[in-house]
């Protein structure tokens, strides 16, 4: 049996998901963070359920690329009962979802989760009621609690044996005619597996995909546009317009018929948001909070940092004791263990810190906050405030960052919040950053970088706005409450996260540095750096040996670090390298082309082309950015 | 003829027009946003910035652009 999670943005369909799966997917307290749709299948006593998780939609049809994805899948007809997933505090929007999710005519459950929430604010449901009008079974949850997940299998199965599809919700009468007079022209094989008093609805709304699909029968076409011309002339308004009235005036409806409404429990939550978005405290908190998270991090990091080390670096130096030195066998040693300690000792320490304070921002639900707050300054640059949830999230990593872009709505604000998005230091150039500069310059000097990296993207953006001109209307945005975070979505999502460096990255450290190994034994390493001697030697100012290092961060930016160290054969970069060295060499790491994996993300978003343009621009910003420093270091330095 | 941007904070609104295209309209009615629909300013504009409502219970953002497209009378 196959079951979809459909509902909203932000209703907890995931949370839902990882409950019943385990620990699958990443959620978070915003609206659109699950983009692409996961699979998982789940036995309870002999049965075996296959579940998804879609990405949230407000409507069937689909405004941003997320929403799509959800509407395909579902529209695909391959799910055996639909679980409608609703934040039963928003339940008079959210049931605008459902009375469309009705018009499938697929088995249905009603999911009302986060009902706590609904009951702070005063909010009583009667589900039996509600349960009624729709004629499928209805449920309370609170997912993040684990309260009522164990009903979700039981409904789900009921709803399918019995075949419970829900009842549809019928418009005023006039406008019932219309649909039925649509209804019947369209062709039987026009998507055969969906219902047609579905297709007729959405032709009446001028969706746009469906639209498109009609034209290939013109006379139904014509026959659309004229009833939708009708209808305007009759009640004054566009004929989407009308349909949308109707269903909101059905669902005020049905959420009157089953909610009584008492007093909010008004709480410190709500001060506290008040807070945080104040139109001048906001700021100073804004910076404080992730100056705050930086220090901590920075701090802790550093403190797991030095002893790790140090365990390795004497482990390193008896090497020679253990085997011969000059040998293959010692060169593959040497490499695999400062791979090894590189990923233990450099990045873990940063990423743990710092992986659980992104996790507690998202799920307080601070990120929408920011994004409120920044909406102005977003503008400088020609986008909104939503462009700022994919630069956040690319401090973590800047694969899901560029996965983000899904919830802009056009795809010139994708183009270039993913362009921007892959400049923003990810995790691994947090670790190059604290590890090269932080360590041997000092934190102020990190906290610099930061700030120049910012300054730049700022600037950047107010260019290539200057080339691809605004045209979107601007921040369309739920804002949802304040939440606490569970200390065990806390715990898995951190982990979920460090599993994917553990499993992903440091093999791929270790591996590469016995690949450095190698090299270094046949000497074919002073050939690389060779190529790279004028890049790296002229324009840049670093030692010759840098070359092969900065390669190798194209693999993951954190190598470039980790080889250095191997590269300039040290464990104390500060007797080998100057100040101005360590820094260039950071600017240029944070900038040059992006990783890999962001790459692959890249393509997958913009497409090959796209991705060529920001792999070379980046090079190139990469390059000027590192002279126009080394130039200024050596005037004022 | 006011705007969601010129309303001050606190203020209840009732929805009288919303101009733009079927995209906006769309995301709007998506949100929960109606003709006809009451609406509490949370945060007003303030230097350009967005406008935070409260509808039916929840939040939502909307920027200058957007909000000044919402032809809105004050009620009470």
């Amino acid at each position: 049996m196959r079951i979809a999670f459909v509902g909203q943005p932000n209703a907890g369909k995931s949370t839902i998901f990882n409950g019943l799966a385990g620990y699958k997917t990443i959620t978070a307290n915003f609206p659109g963070q699950t983009v692409h749709y996961t699979v998982s299948k789940v036995t309870v006593g002999d049965e075996t359920f296959e579940i998804v998780d879609l990405p949230g939609i407000y409507s069937l049809t689909a405004i941003d690329k997320a929403e799509l994805e959800s509407r395909k899948y579902i529209l695909s007809g391959q799910t055996d009962v639909v679980v409608n997933v609703i934040d039963a505090s928003t339940l008079s929007r959210s049931l605008e979802l459902t009375l469309q999710l009705t018009e499938l005519q697929v088995p249905m459950v009603i999911c009302l989760n986060m009902i706590d929430e609904a009951r702070r604010k005063g909010m009583e449901i009667n589900i039996e009621k509600l349960s009624k009008i729709f004629g499928v079974p209805v449920i309370e949850t609170v997912a993040n609690k684990g309260i009522g997940l164990d009903k979700i299998f039981i409904s789900a199965k009921e709803a399918y044996y019995k075949r419970l599809i829900p009842n549809i919700q019928s418009f005023h009468k006039d406008i019932e005619e219309r649909i039925e007079e649509i209804e019947k022209i369209i062709p039987e094989e026009f998507f055969s597996k969906i219902p047609k008093r579905y297709i007729a609805v959405k032709l009446l709304e001028g969706d746009e995909e469906l639209t498109e699909e009609i034209k290939k029968y013109p006379e139904v076409l014509n026959k659309v546009r004229e009833i939708r011309e009708e209808i305007k002339s009759s009640h004054g308004r566009h004929a989407d317009t009308v349909i949308s009235s109707e269903r909101h005036a059905l669902t005020m409806n049905i959420f009157e018929e089953v909610t009584k409404i008492g007093e909010p429990l008004k709480s410190t939550r709500e001060k506290i948001d008040d807070l945080l978005t104040n139109r001048y405290l906001g700021y100073p908190l804004l910076f404080l909070i992730l100056f705050g998270i930086f220090f901590i991090v920075f701090e802790i990091g550093k403190l797991i940092e030095e002893p790790l080390i140090s365990i390795f670096d004497s482990f390193i130096q008896k090497l020679p004791t253990i085997v011969k030195e000059d040998s293959l066998t010692f060169f593959i040693l040497k490499g695999l263990l400062e791979g090894f300690s590189g990923g233990l000792g450099v990045a873990i320490p940063y990423l743990i810190p710092f992986f659980i304070g992104l996790t507690i921002l998202e799920d307080i639900g601070y990120l929408p906050r920011m994004a409120f707050l920044m909406d102005t300054v977003m503008h400088r640059i020609g986008l909104h405030g939503k462009s700022v949830l994919p630069f956040i999230i690319s401090y973590g990593c800047n694969v899901p960052g560029v996965m983000a872009t899904r919830i802009l709505e056009s795809p010139r604000d994708r183009f270039i919040t993913a362009t921007l998005s892959v400049l923003i230091p990810c995790a691994a150039r947090t670790t190059v950053i604290f590890g090269l500069v932080g360590a041997y310059i000092g934190g102020i000097a990190a906290a610099g970088l930061y700030i120049f990296n910012l300054f730049v993207i700022m600037i950047l953006g107010a260019i290539l706005t200057k080339f691809i001109p605004e045209i979107t209307p601007g921040l369309i945005m739920e804002i949802p409450p304040l939440r606490i975070p569970t200390f065990k979505n806390v715990f898995m999502k951190t982990w979920l996260r460090l599993k994917d460096f553990i499993l992903v990255a440091w093999p791929l450290l270790i591996i590469s540095s016995i690949i450095l190994s190698f090299l270094e034994y046949f000497k074919i390493d002073t050939i690389i750096n060779l190529v790279f001697f004028p890049l790296v030697s002229w324009i840049l100012g670093l030692p010759e040996q840098t070359g092969l290092t900065l390669l190798f961060g194209i693999l993951r930016k954190e190598l470039s670090m980790i080889m250095l160290f191997q590269a300039m054969d040290t464990t104390d970069l500060s007797k080998v390298m100057t100040n101005t060295q360590l820094i260039i060499f950071t600017i240029f790491t944070i900038f040059y082309i992006p990783c890999v994996g962001t790459i692959g993300a890249l393509i997958r978003e913009l497409g090959t082309k796209k991705t060529l343009i920001v792999s070379i621009l980046t090079i190139l910003l990469a390059i000027i950015l590192s002279l126009i420093i080394r130039i200024l270091l050596s005037i004022f330095g | 003829m006011k705007t969601l941007v010129n309303i001050d904070n606190g203020k209840k609104v009732k929805i009288l027009k919303i101009s733009g295209g079927r995209g906006i309209r769309q995301h709007l009615q998506c949100l929960g946003i109606h003709i006809g629909d009451i609406v509490t300013i949370k945060k007003s504009s303030f230097l350009g910035g967005p406008v935070l409502l409260e509808i039916n219970g929840y939040d939502v953002a909307l920027g200058k652009g957007v909000a000044s497209r919402i032809e809105v009378e004050e009620v009470e």
